[in-house]
């Protein structure tokens, strides 16, 4: 980055995909059970009625006693030098109760939207009507706008030390002999837009001071990391920094920590000595908080004659912003057995990329599956059976082989025409598919467990919900392990309070906390049978779980290991007496059972794989697409609750449509400007632009648990460009597959009428 | 947004007299300072879909807020055709029992503006009176020609959704859906305003940027819109709309055609295309080719193709062309079917 430039060299600490052994051996005293109750079932969430209803309450909703409103003053340019700036006008605005101004004179800015300040007033008009008295002076400088403009050999030098890094090749294979021994190469330049998060909940929060302990209210993935980040920012310990999310629109990667508007919160909540509001507007999300870089490739590969693919040429690029990475992995799944990769980041004078929802599987997915079809066209094969030719073998977490024939099941790949549909009249119908693959691992959630003498459960869980139903199966699994129902179970969550866990990202939360809620919650069991088994005058291990009920059973049962009580063993044993679950609990007396548990190997995995289908209807004459129906055949080892599971492939869907047909970062590319910071040029599907969506959940429980919040999201633009490859004869190999494009090359290829 | 003063005015006079230049302002003042780029710091109000989203954005701030949405919210019947007040909400109209008998071409339009909650708070006289959607205009970044500034950034920069039709030197397209279907059944506005009302056929109230750079129609900031009067329609009329979104998106190009029918003959026909031009686009030539006529799919084609003969694309619009032409096939074809 260039002298007096004010902001990192590299993207932000991100959560991106975590990988463990694909099928772990069974956790000894804890295992899921062979046959559950409620794990796998369809649980509505618990919170639901809640969100529904506006009673719960999100970072946005909060509000404090003489609560104060802040703003922040942004950069309108790409690239300017500050010259002068004189806050004294809205420093004496009315209700105006601090001011920051964060940059100075000869400094720089290297994008618009960069912050420059910020104020707190007594009502948000307050703050915005003084934040436009500041009056700023710049030296606008060359900006880039674009990475066609960063990579011209004369585009003027942004960057430090350039506008350009280039990585280092990756190379496999022998790639002359593998060009050597097709029969046929594609060859052609692929590319993908930057889409932002556009999360519905925009970023910020509610900082408010006791002393010198910092209660946030913050709208995160991770509250315990931004506790962390606000500490560092702040130069204050830990200890005296709580941050509570307790209910969460939407991060999809770009709410990791405080950032740059939680620290000016807090700092204007200092200088203020009152509370202070700060949630950012819809313009500011799209300018500043994250974006997934867009992905360009130059792309040379080779196939066999008999279908079997033999070389992978590529060249590629994007941009993550201003300094910020966009590499991602390719060639995608696949096996190109000659390969060679060359990567450069490219820097443009926009806001810095964050992780997004699969950071950078859907570039490398789109590029490969389209270059896939084409490829497969050049053999005369189906795209289904030449994929299946050119998969690596089975394996828990590659399990593509048996997943395509089951998608095409139900998107009737039978009746698919070869590329271009040849019926008459403008409308033409097509069908594609694509396959995708994640980590989904995670480790490290502790968890408190209590267990009052009225039977109440409490589970403690320094986690967060953010918009996945994650407290829904947590309630899930500690209902099945009691033998309880899902409403006897309180779950707190989002509070970092509560015992560590890690951040919601790299869709490595279940595979997280699920093992902390079986483990702790067994362990809490445990300590009830030991303290109740006195009273039964049996021995612990005499003790049982049943539905609602604990049981006294036969102490010659055959598999008591050491400890007892297995969830295995639940029902096998001759039931001696049977004791109401509020019953056995008045047993504890005043003292509740309380017990610390966490993450323990055995329960979790890593690596699932997935496969969808698309059809489309594209009218010819408007270049429109109407994406009908996406199938989607998912694993995500052990289902907890099939219906939030299901829920999480619709998100992911929805998004991948957006990303293949409507949403695209605009810049104007003269100014670098975002023309489209909104949510009405900024396309995204609305209701009548969702197609039907059909989700096969394979459960595989032998796995344990494995996130699934990422995955679903990777295939689907990729799928839907195939469709619309096969229903019009046209090969796009950019999106978002808007109707310029698409007329575009119809036009071409003479076919718009 | 800048605070304001807000006006309920219970008639058009109240209203009139609110949005008027005081007798402080220096009578006249105002009114050319609106003609020269000063936004008017007086303004209608009727349901505000359009109005705050400007205030918020800093692209309009007036002092004083004027509303209008007490005033006519009925729908008459009168010399064979309908009296629709300004005030009537856009769901209102769309499910108008006389409405979707005569002017489905309207209704049509209606149904298809932004999103039920749109549909439901917006009025027909703020449809017509909307500003443009240019992101440009609306982004408070870009000094653009509108805004009394010196160059229209769509011509070098960012033109998808900007004007086929229109020589500059500002290249929006007209945003009222309404607006195209009300012209092409030869519907008139009525007009209140300091010296009493008038009446302005709708073919002549809207205006090019270059007879009016800061405005959209020939309204002085102390006029309001107060009736769309529409005469006794065509025997068939339609419109079709090609969105690129279908829930909740601006039209790419749309088109309203009414039919005046001898048999299944042609006899005279009105073609308007919307979000083409600065205005909604009537296309005579396409008009008089389809008079004498039976509809057949060539004679659709060869209108349509007359319809977007005369477009001029800008650097990134052509395929709005296509776009328009189908619109104008579909509409006639479904007129014809009509």
């Amino acid at each position: 980055m260039d002298n007096g430039s004010r902001i990192p060299a590299s993207g932000s600490r991100q959560v991106a995909e975590v990988q463990a052994p694909a099928r772990p051996p069974q956790h000894e005293k804890y295992p899921w059970p062979e046959k559950s109750r409620l794990l796998g079932t369809r649980v509505s969430r618990i919170d639901g009625p809640m969100k529904v209803s506006g009673r719960a309450k999100y970072s946005y909703d909060i509000v404090r006693p003489g609560m104060l409103y802040g703003r922040i003053l942004r950069s309108p340019h790409a690239h300017a030098r500050l010259k002068s700036i004189d806050a004294s006008a809205a420093e004496k605005a009315p209700g105006v109760k601090a001011l920051l101004i964060t940059i100075k004179p000869g400094e720089k800015v290297m994008f618009p939207g960069e912050e420059i300040g910020a104020l707190a007033a007594a009502t948000e008009q307050q703050a915005a009507d003084a934040l436009r008295m500041i009056k700023v002076e710049w030296e606008v400088l060359p900006a880039l706008a674009n990475v066609e403009q960063a990579m011209r050999p004369e585009a003027p030098q942004v960057f430090t030390p350039a506008n350009t890094r280039r990585g280092t090749a990756q190379e496999d294979g022998d790639l002359a002999a593998g060009f050597k021994s097709a029969a046929f190469t594609v060859e052609g330049t692929y590319s993908t837009q930057v889409q932002t998060h556009t999360s519905l909940e925009t970023h910020g929060c509610v900082c408010e001071w006791n002393g010198d302990n910092l209660t946030a209210w913050v709208s995160t993935q991770a509250v315990h990391g931004t506790r962390e980040g606000f500490a560092q920012g702040l130069k204050i310990p830990q200890a005296n920094v709580r941050v509570i999310t307790e209910f969460m629109g939407g991060g999809f990667g770009s709410k990791f920590g405080p950032d740059m508007q939680g620290l000016l919160c807090a700092r204007l909540a200092k200088a203020a000595n009152a509370p202070v509001k700060l949630m950012l507007d819809r313009k500011e999300e799209h300018l500043a908080t994250g974006n997934r870089p867009s992905a360009f490739a130059k792309v040379k590969a080779g196939v066999s004659a008999d279908g079997k693919l033999t070389a992978f040429d590529a060249t590629t690029w994007g941009t993550g912003g201003a300094g910020a990475g966009s590499d991602y992995p390719l060639p995608y799944i696949y096996v190109f057995p000659n390969r060679r990769r060359m990567h450069t980041d490219v820097y443009i004078n926009s806001g810095q990329q964050r992780a997004m929802r699969a950071p950078g599987h859907p570039q490398g997915c789109f590029v490969t599956e389209v270059l896939m079809d084409e490829l497969a066209d050049q053999v005369r094969m189906d795209p289904m059976e030449f994929r299946l030719k050119n998969l690596p073998p089975l394996a828990p977490n590659a399990m593509w082989a048996k997943y395509f024939p089951m998608g095409a099941e139900r998107i009737n790949w039978k009746s698919r025409h070869v590329t271009g549909d040849p019926t008459p009249g403008p409308i033409k119908r097509g069908l594609g598919c694509s396959a995708n693959r994640w980590g989904g691992a995670g480790t490290g959630a502790r968890a408190h467990c209590e267990i009052a003498s009225d039977g109440s459960v409490v589970m403690r869980c320094g986690t967060q919900d953010i918009g996945t139903g994650n407290r829904t199966i947590m309630a899930m699994v500690v209902a099945e392990t009691l033998g309880l129902e899902v409403p006897q179970i309180t779950i707190e969550l989002g509070d970092s309070h509560h015992p560590f866990a890690p951040g919601s990202g790299g869709s490595t939360t279940a595979a997280a906390v699920m093992p902390a809620m079986r483990v702790t919650a067994g362990k809490a069991r445990d300590a009830l049978f030991e303290r109740i088994a006195p009273q039964l005058g049996v021995a612990a291990t005499e003790i049982n779980i049943g539905v609602g009920e604990v049981h006294v059973v036969s102490p010659s049962t055959p598999d008591s290991s050491a400890s007892g009580q297995t969830a295995s063993r639940s029902g096998q044993a001759p039931i001696l007496r049977r004791v109401a679950w509020r019953d056995a609990c008045k047993m504890l007396g005043t003292v509740p059972v309380s017990v610390d548990g966490q993450w323990e190997r055995g329960l979790s995995a890593g690596g699932t794989s997935g496969v969808q289908f698309a059809e489309v209807e594209v009218d010819i004459e408007t270049g429109i697409t109407k994406v009908k129906k996406i199938v989607c055949v998912q694993d995500c080892g052990l289902v907890v609750d099939l219906k939030t599971a299901e829920t999480q492939c619709h998100g992911g869907i929805i998004s991948g449509v957006n990303y293949g047909v409507f949403e695209e970062r605009i810049l104007d590319r003269n100014t670098a400007n975002m023309v489209n910071p909104n949510m009405e040029w900024y396309h995204m599907a609305g209701q009548s632009d969702i197609p039907e969506i059909d989700v096969v959940l394979v459960d595989t429980p032998e796995r344990g648990v494995i996130g699934i919040g990422e995955p679903p999201a990777v295939a689907t633009a990729a799928a839907v460009a195939n469709a619309i490859r096969n229903a019009t004869g046209v090969t796009l190999r950019n999106i978002p597959i808007t109707p310029d494009k698409l007329l575009t090359e119809l036009e071409r290829a003479g076919g718009t009428n | 947004m800048k605070t304001f003063s807000y006006v309920n005015a219970t008639n058009e006079k109240e209203a009139v007299a609110a949005l008027s230049p005081s007798t402080r302002d220096g009578h006249g003042d105002a009114l050319a300072a609106a003609r020269s780029g000063h936004q008017p710091s007086k303004v209608p109000i009727a349901g505000g879909m359009d109005l705050l989203g400007l205030m918020k954005d800093y692209i309009v701030s007036p002092d004083r807020v004027v509303s209008i949405k007490g005033l006519d919210q009925t729908i008459a019947s009168g010399d064979g055709g309908l009296r629709i007040g300004a005030a009537v909400k856009i769901a209102d109209l769309a499910e108008h029992a006389a409405a979707r008998k005569m002017y489905p071409a309207l209704v049509t339009a209606a149904e298809g503006v932004g999103t039920p909650q749109i549909r439901n708070m917006g009025t027909v006289g703020g449809n017509i009176m909307q500003r443009p959607r240019c992101w440009y205009f609306r982004n408070e970044e870009f000094n653009c020609l509108k805004k009394g500034g010196s160059r229209c950034f769509a011509v070098d920069g960012e033109n998808q959704f900007h004007a086929i039709f229109g020589d500059g030197p500002c290249h929006i397209v007209h945003p009222s859906s309404l607006a195209v279907p009300v012209i092409a059944y030869g519907g008139r506005f009525r007009v209140a305003g300091p010296n009493g009302a008038r009446e302005i056929d709708a073919g002549e109230f809207f205006q090019m940027p270059n007879a009016n750079l800061y405005g959209e129609n020939v309204l002085q900031p102390n006029e309001i819109v107060t009736h769309v009067i529409l005469p006794a329609p065509g025997q068939r009329s339609a419109s079709y709309e090609v969105r690129f979104k279908q829930s909740h998106d601006w039209p790419l190009a749309a088109a309203s055609v009414n039919l005046v029918m001898s048999g299944s003959t042609v006899k005279s026909a009105r073609i308007v295309m919307g979000a083409v031009a600065p205005i909604p686009w009537r296309v005579q030539a396409a008009e008089r080719m389809l008079a004498g006529k039976t509809i057949t799919e060539g004679v659709a084609t060869d209108v349509a193709n007359a319809a977007v003969a005369g477009a001029r694309p800008m650097t990134g619009n052509q395929y709005k062309i296509q776009i328009a032409r189908t619109a104008v096939k579909r509409a006639v074809l479904a007129a014809g079917r009509a």
